[in-house]
């Protein structure tokens, strides 16, 4: 029995190391993901020169799942209750954040991009892009680096901590 | 009372595991989680060092001043 306990504790403690790694490695990829949304976005408001609720569905479809729920939840929100696209915009970020593993940094600069969105002609806005672009390589870079430091480091310590806590315990 | 060693070993884990934890925090550039980590080790196995000194202060105790 005694031992039956310490191995669920060491399990869960060390499950809690990898879901923490998980969310370091996931940032990244989610980060690349965000940046091929834009471009896309880029690519529709230039050419494709649709609207944003066609856009936001087009890009819905291209992108991988956790990503495309954001404009999915936009577009949907824009055909039933058409309104102000920035508090629109700002209401599903607020939804969407917790189910991802970015930062308030890439909230901000989505929060900041949404804000130009739709209220600038088609350079303008290609410059609003860009700049968003950027930021978000930046954070790319930083959360590169986060993940090639800290990663490892979690998933170890998540071990380390449960055997302490059985050794503690025992 | 000597026949229980298994606190001797169960201090010697816990020294195992907290210096690896020291070690993998200094590595990784955190010094002060390391610091930090070392001294809640030390402070575990004091307090059970002490429950230990306390149980011999009271064998004494009982001795001498023949109480308990």
């Amino acid at each position: 029995m005694k031992w039956i306990g310490a191995l669920l504790l060491l399990s869960a403690t060390t499950w809690v190391g990898f879901e923490l790694a998980k969310k370091l490695n996931d940032r990244p990829k989610q980060i690349i993901q965000l940046k091929n949304a834009l471009q896309i976005l880029e690519a529709e408001i230039l050419f494709g020169q649709s609207p944003i609720i066609e856009a936001c569905e087009n890009l819905s479809r291209q992108l991988p799942e956790p990503i495309s729920l954001l404009f999915k939840g936009i577009s949907e929100d824009l055909r039933k209750h058409p309104g102000n696209l920035y508090d629109i915009w700002r209401k599903n970020l607020d939804s969407f954040w917790p189910i991802v593993s970015l930062g308030v940094n890439e909230k901000e600069i989505l929060r900041q991009f949404g804000r130009t969105l739709g209220q600038h002609d088609f350079t303008q806005q290609q410059k609003h892009i860009h700049l968003a672009l950027t930021h978000l390589d930046r954070e790319l870079q930083e959360a590169h680096d986060y993940q090639f430091r800290y990663s490892k480091m979690v998933k170890t310590l998540g071990f380390l901590t449960g055997l302490l806590v059985v050794l503690l315990l025992i | 009372m000597l026949g229980d060693a298994s606190v001797l070993f169960q201090i010697a884990g816990i020294g195992i595991i907290v210096a690896m934890i020291h070690t993998i925090l200094k590595q990784m550039g955190k010094e002060e989680y390391a610091q930090f980590a070392s001294l809640v080790g030390f402070i575990i196995v004091l307090i059970f060092v002490i429950n230990g000194i306390s149980d011999l202060f009271q064998q004494i105790k009982s001795v001498f001043l023949f109480q308990g």
